[in-house]
């Protein structure tokens, strides 16, 4: 290489490493790493106490959240009594509290029921959803079908709480009263008017 | 005075010391400024999981897994047991998913890295700005496109304040993938299009008032009645507080 050019060379090779770290040092790249963020001062950042399921050296198990007493009961906490077989027993368990027919209600039956239903079920209730389509699931059963819009209110709440085949429990996933409110939007997804379910129409309102 | 060669060696020395306490101050003041040590931050999981293809491409909502963010302060990790939901018949075989189901098994939670972490003497509520209706995203970027989930915001105190200044500048309406609760019904046809899944809807900001009483900040929003109980109701996101203690024990 000619001598005259290497300062040069240098000159746009320093300033490329200082452009690039200005970008960098000004977040506007960012900068990937593995490595736990660099606390220059850290003051007070790590302090010696119990924060929700981080790992904790006081206890043998590490866990900061402990496990409640056997047999105890959490406050507000309402588990589900009954087992996957109790079918008919879930007739008369569960009372069905109407709750108001409000869009409101409706909505909140959709919500929850697009959060934890239609992973499978799919936001139509057929069960077409991109999880089954990929084939990780058989058999999930179309909840528009027949067979399903014949079950009571109180037979769908207690396969949500319970579980049915292989549908795990929601019980501890979603609360008692938007279990209800799923069921009044799922009537109306499958177009019938159930024990307390309002008119069918009113998925036609756009956002 | 001075030898020629004492007088050069002052002014090499003096310029080599100044270059290097430049550097120095610049990279102390602008590389350990936390908005750039802590985004990007990547760190290894103990299970290689993938938002893309759970969020992004299974559509599976935030809230089935982050399930209880909308009525607790802490965003839940999952438990083994959501995992397995799933994972008892899909991929039952995985190597990758060894560690979940060891864990299923013997009952010891998976110990997860944390990526976002506020100091400890700051106290962050979730379901306070989930029910304002903002979204995931606002603060946690687009997880539904990341592989490998790293910080995407600096969680300053600046970045804080700057959305409870000005918050119609900086929030993301609820998207239908966030299962953020917004008391407003979807048509259904409208969910089964992929984008409108991750579509947020307009923001809706309450008004902003001058700063009057109370003194250190004020914030306005529109708490409607508990129309029903037991049901987490939306609210609109506005001006948030300014006070110390808002954020600081």
């Amino acid at each position: 290489m000619n001598a005259r050019k290497l300062p040069i060379l240098l000159t746009i090779i320093v300033l490329a490493a200082a452009g690039f770290a200005t970008l960098v040092f000004l977040g506007k790249i960012t900068w990937f790493s593995e490595q736990p963020p660099l606390e220059f001062l850290r003051n007070m950042d790590l302090q010696f106490k119990s924060i929700p399921q981080s790992g904790n050296t006081y206890f043998s198990d590490r866990k900061s959240l402990r496990d409640p007493v056997e047999g105890t009961v959490a406050r507000g906490e309402q588990p589900y009594q009954l087992g996957m077989g109790d079918v008919d027993l879930a007739e008369s368990v569960n009372v069905d509290p109407n709750l108001p027919k409000t869009e409101f209600v409706m909505a909140r039956g959709q919500n929850r029921f697009n959060v934890f239903c239609a992973a499978c079920h799919n936001y139509d209730a057929k069960s077409q959803s991109k999880l089954v389509k990929r084939g990780s699931w058989l058999g999930i059963p179309d909840l528009t079908r027949e067979q399903t819009v014949a079950l009571s209110n109180a037979r769908i709440f207690h396969i949500m709480s319970a579980g049915q085949n292989l549908m795990p429990s929601y019980a501890d996933k979603i609360s008692v009263t938007d279990r209800w409110a799923i069921i009044r939007y799922l009537r109306t997804l499958q177009g019938v008017e159930g024990v307390a379910s309002i008119a069918p129409a009113v998925t036609t309102q756009a956002q | 005075m001075f030898s020629r060669r004492f007088d050069m060696g002052v002014k090499v020395g003096g310029a080599v010391i100044g270059a290097v306490a430049t550097i120095v101050f610049l990279v102390g003041f602008f590389g350990v400024r936390n908005d750039v040590a802590d985004v990007g931050y990547r760190p290894v999981q103990p299970v290689p999981f993938s938002h893309k293809l759970h969020a992004g491409e299974l559509q599976i909502q935030c809230q089935y897994c982050h399930a209880g963010v909308e009525i607790s302060a802490h965003s839940p990790v999952p438990t083994t047991q959501t995992c397995m939901n799933c994972h008892t018949a899909v991929k039952a075989e995985s190597p990758r998913l060894q560690v979940v189901r060891d864990s299923y098994e013997s009952g010891q939670p998976i110990e997860w890295a944390r990526i976002h972490k506020v100091p400890d003497y700051v106290h962050f509520n979730h379901s306070r700005h989930i029910r304002a209706q903002i979204d995931c995203k606002s603060c946690h970027g687009p997880v539904e496109q990341m592989g490998v989930v790293s910080q995407f915001k600096p969680l300053t105190m600046g970045w804080c304040l700057d959305c409870h200044r000005s918050p119609e500048k900086f929030i993301i309406g609820a998207r239908p993938i966030s299962g953020v609760f917004t008391g407003k019904l979807h048509n259904v046809k409208d969910l089964l299009d992929s984008a409108y899944i991750f579509t947020p809807i307009p923001a809706q900001v309450g008004v902003s008032r001058p700063i009057t009483a109370p003194q250190f900040g004020s914030y306005e929003t529109d708490i409607p009645p508990l129309t029903v109980a037991g049901i987490p109701h939306p609210k609109k996101a506005g001006r948030g507080p300014e006070n110390c203690s808002t954020c600081h024990y």
